[in-house]
């Protein structure tokens, strides 16, 4: 019985309890409530399993009879966030992202590559979801850590940034938010935000707390789901819609749909109840041996996400991006549990944006029609790392991927250079050019990620 | 003990919400409180007000409610946490102090 038969064997819902204790230990966490918190990860997968085989089983086959019947090609169907969490933190990448994030973080600070400190451990996952796109490409595990590494690296510099600006328009003061999906945005709003307000558009006002009302019903996951549910069920049952039986199918498809997009978030919940500890361990360890200097907390992005610019803005974008993935033809993903997630998508726009909804939504439009296309071209390697992290598909045609991260342009950018020694040498430069440049001009880059200088502000 | 429903507010309803959760129950009942908690998102605070004593945000709340409310992240950063149980405790009206 080899390590790997070991590993294989016990499977994650088992594994990661027991890793997470061990690494807990490391940090002197309190035994009982570790041990407590190991034992909910594993449930917080089990919960999550029971969730994706659910919605796989239901949703998969409804949305082939949709392709077969209509010729809407959209065989490619969006597990979202919860999904791609679980395949990140349950796939072998996963069992290193903690240790090696922290190990990342703790150089870049000592060496004043950056001044955050990350304890959103929940968060690792985005990075751990890179490197395991690319453990999934190349078969090669050291390249994959490599990957979670840089991607962890860049966003760290990202949330830098950024910081000035949410710390501001978010009243947050001390916080970053080094969100390996949210902040992925940034590099691409800037310029998209000066193209925009050269044609004048940030002179047009829209009211959030209005749009909240006349468009809450996109806001609304349940209902939304309910309707999606309704619309694959119908357009799957183009055929035979004189029958009862598909109507029981189409109305059945619509509870399901609903269920999925209010059960699944709740499973992710449990698993980040499990990583608290853990999380406050790693603070705690890295507060106490920041020897003084300034730093910021780096944090989820879901601090921020209850501002009405980005809920108001979000919810328009809901109806564009269904509208985006039906008329797109290179796009086969069919929307659905992650047409919850573009509040996180807009959320560190908004101060670029100065909470400007309309240019917001345009931005937004951009990057969902450019995301359709990531999450399409990442799909097979999505898949391949849910087969690899021991998750059933109900099918070997089953292809599935996710806006978060499936279609994260920073990790479609990591996973498609790292398999070349140039590609590799690219990143690197970029990792390189980025840190110089914007630790050599810290105020005038912080000011186009949407800064404000105060009038009196000390230097 | 005094029991009281906290209502927990965070951009998803799920993520940092449920630490703060956490931390509530475990600190408030060292001051007397037996803390009920109920998660939601941002967007649903004006649904979910029945029977609130008190509500606990990490995200800024739009909504106009004539219940208390507290808008920390001290439970998330570790700084400030106690002033954060004071105000909480303050603001239910008082604890076995």
């Amino acid at each position: 019985m080899t390590l790997n038969d070991i590993i294989s064997g016990l499977g994650i819902t088992v594994l990661l309890p027991i890793i997470i204790f061990v690494f807990g230990l490391f940090f002197k966490l309190e035994v009982k409530r570790l041990f407590r918190s190991a034992v909910l990860i594993g449930v917080g997968f089990i919960g999550i399993n029971l969730i994706l085989g659910y919605f796989l089983n239901n949703l998969a086959p409804a949305a082939q009879k949709m392709v077969e019947f209509t010729g809407v090609h959209l065989p490619v169907l969006d597990v979202g966030w919860p999904a791609a969490a679980a395949i990140a933190f349950a796939g072998k990448i996963g069992l290193f992202v903690i240790p090696v994030t922290i190990l990342v973080n703790f150089l870049m600070y000592i060496l004043h590559w950056t001044d955050t400190i990350d304890v959103d451990v929940w968060n690792y996952w985005h990075f751990a979801f890179t490197g395991g796109l690319v453990y999934a490409l190349t078969n090669n595990l050291w390249l994959g850590i490599l990957a979670s590494a840089i991607d962890a690296a860049l966003v760290l510099i990202l949330g830098d940034w950024t910081a000035p600006a949410v710390q501001q328009y978010y009243d947050i003061p001390g916080i970053s938010l080094p969100h390996g999906f949210s902040a992925a945005y940034v590099p691409i709003a800037i310029p998209l935000n000066w193209l925009l307000d050269k044609l004048h558009l940030d002179k047009v006002k829209a009211d959030p707390e209005s749009i909240k009302k006349r468009w809450g019903f996109f806001g609304d996951p349940v209902i939304l789901g309910l309707v999606l549910g309704l619309i694959v069920g119908f357009l799957g049952n183009l055929k035979s819609l004189n029958t009862a039986s598909s109507w029981f199918n189409i109305l059945q498809l619509g509870i399901a749909m609903a269920g999925v997009m209010y059960i699944f978030p709740k499973m992710v919940s449990i698993l980040m109840d499990g990583l608290i500890p853990i999380s406050e361990g790693v603070r705690d360890f890295m507060k106490a041996r920041a020897s003084g200097r300034k730093f910021y907390i780096g944090l989820d992005s879901a601090i921020a996400v209850g501002t009405p610019a980005a809920i108001a803005s979000s919810m328009i974008l809901v109806p564009i991006a269904i509208v985006l993935m039906v008329i797109i033809p290179q796009n086969q993903m069919l929307l659905a549990v992650d047409l919850a997630v573009l509040p996180f998508m807009v959320v560190m726009t908004i101060p670029i944006t100065r909470g400007n909804i309309l240019k917001t939504v345009i931005i937004g439009t951009i990057i969902i029609a450019a995301g359709l296309l990531i999450g399409t071209n990442l799909s097979p390697l999505f898949t391949k790392a849910a087969i690899q992290a021991q998750f059933k598909m109900p099918s070997n045609a089953t292809q599935i991927s996710s806006i978060c991260d499936g279609s994260n342009p920073l990790t479609w950018f990591i996973v498609r250079l790292i398999n070349s020694w140039y590609g590799v040498a690219i990143l690197v430069a970029v990792f390189a050019l980025f840190l110089y440049f914007y630790r050599t001009h810290r105020k005038a880059w912080e000011k186009i990620a949407g800064s404000v200088e105060a009038p009196d502000e000390n230097k | 003990m005094r029991k009281v429903k906290i209502l927990v507010v965070c951009g998803t309803g799920i993520a940092t919400s449920t630490v703060v959760s956490r931390k509530l129950e475990e600190k408030l009942s060292k001051e007397g409180f037996e803390v009920e908690t109920r998660q939601c998102k941002a967007a649903e605070v004006s649904e979910n007000l029945e029977g609130v004593d008190l509500i606990v945000s990490t995200t800024p709340i739009s909504s106009n409610v004539n219940i208390p409310i507290i808008r920390t992240l001290a439970f998330l950063t570790g700084i400030g946490e106690d002033q954060a149980i004071e105000e909480a405790v303050k603001k239910l009206g008082g604890g076995k102090s």
